[in-house]
């Protein structure tokens, strides 16, 4: 009797995708879509509709509010640049996320592997800065992704052979990642000008090449969209992919079928912090140029909420990230022009998928009233 | 007599979504009455009971009892109604001791807990010491066999002051001594006053303790009889369904899921012939989930095209035999070879190359994916095969294809490949795994438990599945706790007693009470295979 | 030693009462993640209320209250609609943690030096106190140490010597036999999760009432999490609990005191002890740690599975 691991709770509502059967005949496609996609809009216009009763409640304009959310993102091209530069973090964050739970784990420790991942970056783009882009830059992306993958390879190992839960490994190892980075940023490579625990910059040869006129838009947008189409076709039509989603489905079944689900379910884990890894190198090699402490934001959270949303779709999961990345820039303007705290947005963010999980009951009422 | 009867329930209806579960089903039982509830699996029989015992409500009816018309709307209800019920799978509490588990819910008499517990021991034993019903009530439930543990689950309901007793096929994982014993006790107990209700799917034991029996099929009620007033063949008759007067006699597998197979005499047709050596295993030794080793130098030979039955009482090592002979399990030590082909030490995918497939006793738990489609279910197993895939990716079209085809084949009754495993009934459910393991080609096919749960005609279909595959040479392992079931359709039975052979037979020379007594320990160990 | 004591027992407080509610809701079944985020909420409602209302038992109270509503979202989502208890227990964590800066925010604002309140005062047991070395630590305390070990001596007493605990637990162990002779599932799933998050919110607000005067974003710092993992070290058992919170607050105190102690490591792999110390005990407590067997599941009385 497996003790400490606890039975992990099935992902029911957070699993994979469960479209509802078509129900009729020639517009069954149709309704299928809508079916999947109503449940969102509602839960996103309800959240809103709930977070600016709050705001007004509060004292402040919902409506000065709300828009300065919605439509800051589309208004520069400042906004859309820096929204775009959130958005990969955060996809990259859902993804380490979300195939550990395709294969029924859950990576709570993102953020960890994030800081690991810009301190491998960074540590190759500090120590070989003389060398030029075209093999500091992919070096420094590599070390990330290693980085990030060992870091949760220590989980991942945790789980395989002492049977350690994993929300309680990756989420610890986040805070041990916290006091690591500290060390690498006063001790190892400190830049005591920063007036903030970082690194000393890394060398040109690491940054990513910016796209279009100032401000410009950093290459690892494009690197994150390929890798996008990359994975949604892998979760899809390769074997491995299709294990990882039957161990999440029923690793007793998929075990007795032939799949070696407890490595399937360490290798996600790692697939998991090697993105997360790739997040930080990207960061670092993008926007900031050092590994410096707190950058890894809200990401974990942000991650986790989009992984949720995206319910196993590896398809509809770069676009929720891109919906959540509006919000979040929205959110800093939001707080100057409406002088709404910042962390309404979170709130917001919250209901939107609590109201997510809710639209199941809903839908499946209708469908048994049907 | 001319008072009301015990128990009263009239035009009781309950659905679940579309399914109308109950359609208006009455039912009279009177005092010192051991009333048979009949019928095959979905008839509706637990249902019924369920909403007795106030564990689903029912959307229209009248329950009395005693004449009196009561509101039973949670088990709780129940009880201080005197209804007690004994249901299939038990519910305890597996780390709480007997008497923990038989308090459980009431309120100790005495002024402190420890006192309230020496009361309700004492109590215990009274009823033990009444109905023959023996447990050491300090015993930790998890460490009981199954007999035990339905005693306990009998003495939580007569605790309670029950005065009408449901029984859920109580004698599932009974040996054929510990049914009688059952039934003792039963009579017992109507004789002191009581009703008890017994569900069962088997003539032969309503035939054997019941006073009077209802009938049931798809989810009404046919006739109530009267035991003096029928046999088995006419029961068998009206379970079937006599449709138009033209009743036929049932089949040997009919026979079988009714449990009116004659014992000790020729069931089915077993011919004296011997067959080519196909599987072997030698001295295989395995552990259980708590690393004790439970199986230990096993051997046994499997012909092709030979059906070798292992009866036993659950918890007899059933489940590590199962899983290691599927290639799920390692060995410690020993081998099984197919042809030849030594297959210990591989990884369970390449037992499913070499041609093992495996029907797992827990459908739900072990056999399926239950939130993806019949077409991700028929392909797991055999995703990595070249068939299925082009240029290294997975052919969805092909595989969708297969599965409409698997659909039409084994007659899975879904509306479509994408349809969820998890929405299927039990019986779609087996057909999906019975598909998914016919289309390996199976060389050796291991079934635990095949029919449990299923209604006749998915029963019959997986007998005529397992004869098609010998017929074309496979090599069969049947584990059930159906002796019957093994009886009928193995060519050997065997006994299986905590992990090793306890006996073993033609299975056209057997006496169940013979095997009753390998399956419980009792009588010489036969071992090794012949 | 006796000084290191004095550290030790109030970071003990925190660790026990926290595990205390997680353990209560987990032993009928509801698995619990939202520590974190209530225990950020707890201390962000304490130190407000406690701020506002010069009542640092208000802010206390009104932070179980508070602490209790999110227990009762919880409990209405997993029972009574039967969604996934992790899924719902991680938004609510998120809006919990949310939540908690955005009152601050709302009612302080942000200031250049944090207001402060008066943190409880301490109360002496005549005679016990003046034990050397323990006397100090354990007798010269603030009332909430007083309650904790009330509260799990009665925990024990009532989970381990009761029929109503008897009946309590078999709703975590197998809900459906406990349906079955008529206990509630629902109902003692539904107040063991308002009370266990209502007093792991109580836990977050120990932080500004007792130790900083001041609420900082991020004052948790991970315990919320270290917390679950007491609560399985522990069997979920509240002496067990009550033992290894001991343990827990032990590595708390010394990570925090990395940069005094020194020992010619860098500071930051001392500060790292309390959470690598946790993943190595959890290497070996699979092998005797025991939880409730239904726990992290929800109970669907009509649920119809076949065979």
């Amino acid at each position: 009797m497996s003790t400490v691991e606890q039975t992990p709770p099935t992902p029911g509502s957070g699993g994979p995708p469960s479209a509802p059967a078509p129900r009729g005949h020639g517009s069954g496609a149709v309704t299928g879509v809508a079916w999947t996609v109503l449940p969102y809009v509602a839960s996103v216009v309800l959240a809103f509709l709930v977070g600016g009763l709050l705001i007004q409640a509060m004292g402040y304009s919902a409506v000065d509010a709300l828009e300065a959310v919605l439509t800051s993102s589309f208004d520069s091209r400042f906004g859309m640049v820096e929204t775009l530069h959130k958005w990969v973090p955060i996809v990259l964050c859902a993804y380490a996320f979300a195939i550990p739970l395709a294969t029924g784990k859950f990576n709570i420790g993102a953020e960890g592997q994030l800081l690991l991942g810009a301190t491998g970056g960074a540590a190759i783009g500090i120590t070989f800065s003389d060398l030029p882009a075209v093999l500091l830059l992919p070096a420094m992306l590599v070390a990330g992704v290693l980085a990030g993958a060992l870091w949760a390879g220590i989980a991942a190992v945790l789980l395989v052979r002492f049977r350690v839960n994993e929300v309680l490994s990756t989420v610890l190892l986040n805070f041990v990642s916290f006091r690591l980075i500290d060390w690498v940023a006063t001790s190892v490579w400190p830049d005591a000008g920063a007036g903030h625990p970082a690194t000393t910059p890394v060398g040109d040869g690491a940054r990513l090449p910016l796209i279009g006129e100032a401000p410009g838009l950093h290459s690892g947008v494009l690197l994150v969209l390929a890798l996008a189409v990359f994975i949604a076709v892998g979760m899809r039509f390769t074997p491995t992919g299709f294990e990882m989603r039957a161990v999440g489905d029923n690793p007793r079944a998929s075990l007795i079928n032939g799949v070696k689900t407890s490595r399937l379910a360490g290798a996600g884990l790692v697939i998991g912090g090697g993105a997360a890894g790739l997040a930080g190198a990207i960061d670092v090699a993008g926007v900031q140029g050092r590994m410096l402490e707190g950058m890894q934001s809200n990401f974990l959270i942000l991650g986790i909420i989009v992984g949720l949303m995206a319910r196993g779709s590896m398809l509809a999961l770069p676009f929720i990230a891109f919906g959540i990345a509006v919000l979040e820039f929205g959110a800093g303007t939001m707080q100057l022009v409406a002088s709404v705290p910042v962390e309404m947005v979170l709130v917001i963010e919250a209901l939107i998928l609590l109201f997510l999980l809710l639209s199941d009951i809903v839908r499946n009422r209708l469908r048994g009233a049907a | 007599m001319t008072t009301a009867p015990r128990l009263e329930m009239t035009e009781v209806v309950k659905t679940f979504g579309p399914v109308r579960a109950l359609d208006a089903v009455s039912l009279q039982v009177g005092a010192r009455e051991v009333h048979g509830l009949l019928g095959g699996n979905g008839a509706g029989k637990t249902t019924l009971m369920n909403v007795l015992f106030g564990l689903y409500r029912a959307d229209s009816g009248a329950v009395r009892i005693d004449g009196r018309e009561v509101t039973i709307t949670s088990p709780r209800d129940a009880i201080e109604l005197g209804v007690g019920m004994v249901h299939q799978t038990f519910l305890q509490v597996d780390t709480y001791t007997v008497v923990e588990n038989v308090v459980l819910g009431t309120t100790l008499e005495g002024g402190s807990h420890g006192a309230g517990l020496s009361a309700a021991r004492a109590r215990i034993a009274d009823i033990s010491e009444r109905f023959g019903l023996h447990v050491d009530p300090d015993a930790v439930m998890e460490e009981l066999p199954v007999g035990i543990r339905q005693r306990v689950e009998i003495i939580k309901a007569l605790y309670r002051g029950a005065s009408v007793l449901i029984l859920d096929e109580p004698t599932t994982n009974l040996t054929p001594q510990e049914v009688d014993a059952l039934f003792t006790s039963l009579r017992t107990m109507v004789a002191e006053g009581m009703s008890v209700i017994l569900i069962t799917h088997k003539i032969r034991e309503t035939l054997a303790v019941c006073d009077k029996m209802t009938v049931m099929r798809d989810g009404a009620r046919v006739q109530t009889l009267d035991r003096a007033e029928t046999d088995a063949d006419h029961l068998a008759a009206i379970m079937v369904g006599e449709s138009h007067g033209t009743y036929q006699a049932p089949t040997v597998t009919e026979a079988v899921a009714l449990g009116t197979a004659p014992q000790g005499t020729v069931v089915g047709d077993v011919p004296e012939t011997t067959f080519e050596p196909g599987v072997s295993v030698r001295g295989m030794t395995v552990r259980n989930d708590h690393d004790v080793e439970l199986i230990s130098g096993f051997d046994l030979e499997v012909g092709k095209g030979e059906i070798v039955g292992f009866a036993g009482v659950a918890g007899n090592g059933q489940v590590e035999l199962a899983e290691t002979l599927a290639g799920v399990r390692p060995l410690q030590s020993g081998s099984i070879t197919i042809d030849d082909l030594v297959l210990s030490d591989r990884a369970t995918a390449q037992w499913l190359d070499a041609g093992v497939a495996y029907v797992p006793e827990d459908r739900h738990r072990d056999g399926i994916l239950p939130t993806s489609g019949i077409t991700e279910n028929l392909l797991l197993g055999s995703h990595r095969s070249a068939r299925v895939r082009k240029s290294g990716l997975i052919d969805w079209r092909a595989a969708r294809q297969r599965a409409q085809e698997a659909i039409e084949k084994f007659a899975i009754r879904a509306d479509s490949p994408a349809t969820r495993a998890g929405d299927l009934s039990g019986g779609n459910i087996q057909r999906v795994i019975l598909a998914r393991a016919f289309a390996h080609r199976p060389r050796l096919l291991v079934l635990h438990n095949p029919t449990r749960g299923l209604d006749i005609g998915s029963t019959r279909f997986v007998y005529e599945q397992i004869r098609e595959v010998t017929a074309a040479g496979c090599s069969v392992v049947v584990i059930s706790e159906d002796l019957d079931e093994v009886i009928a359709i193995a060519d050997r039975v065997i006994a299986l007693y905590q992990g090793s052979q306890a006996g073993e037979w033609r299975s056209d020379r057997v006496d169940p009470y013979e095997i009753g007594r390998r399956m419980t320990g009792l009588g010489t160990s036969v071992g090794g295979a012949a | 030693m006796s000084e290191f004591l004095t550290l030790v027992v109030p970071m003990w407080v925190v660790f026990t009462l926290a595990a205390q509610g997680t353990i209560l809701s987990g032993r009928t079944g509801v698995f619990n993640v939202t520590q974190e985020g209530v225990m950020a909420l707890g201390a962000s409602v304490g130190f407000v209320v406690a701020y506002k209302m010069g009542s640092n038992l208000g802010g206390l109270l009104i932070a179980f209250a508070v602490g209790a509503l999110v227990g009762l979202v919880l409990t209405v989502m997993t029972t009574q609609l039967r969604l996934d208890q992790f899924v719902v227990g991680l938004a609510l964590f998120f809006a919990a943690t949310g939540a908690a800066g955005l009152l601050y925010r709302e009612v302080i604002g942000v200031t250049m030096t944090p207001p402060k309140i008066d943190t409880l005062t301490k109360h002496e047991i005549p005679l016990l106190s003046d034990i050397p070395v323990i006397g100090e630590p354990l007798f010269r305390q603030d009332y909430v140490f007083f309650f904790v070990v009330l509260l799990s001596v009665g925990l024990y007493w009532f989970m381990q010597r009761t029929g109503a605990g008897l009946n309590f637990r078999s709703v975590g162990e197998n809900p459906k036999a406990a349906d079955s002779l008529g206990i509630n599932v629902n109902l003692a799933r539904t107040w063991s999760t308002i009370v266990g998050s209502g007093l792991v919110a109580v836990a977050g607000a120990y932080f500004p009432l007792h130790f900083t005067g001041i609420y900082t974003d991020g004052m948790i710092a991970g315990r919320g999490w270290l917390v679950i993992a007491l609560a399985f070290l522990g069997g979920w058992r509240p002496l067990y609990v009550v033992a290894g919170a001991a343990f827990f607050a032990g590595m708390d105190v010394l990570g925090q005191k990395a940069q005094v102690i020194g020992l010619g490591v860098p500071h930051q792999f001392i500060e790292m002890l309390p959470y690598v110390a946790t993943l190595l005990v959890m290497v070996f407590a699979f092998r005797w740690a025991r939880q409730p067997a239904h726990l992290g599941s929800n109970y669907d009385r009509e649920s119809r599975l076949a065979g």
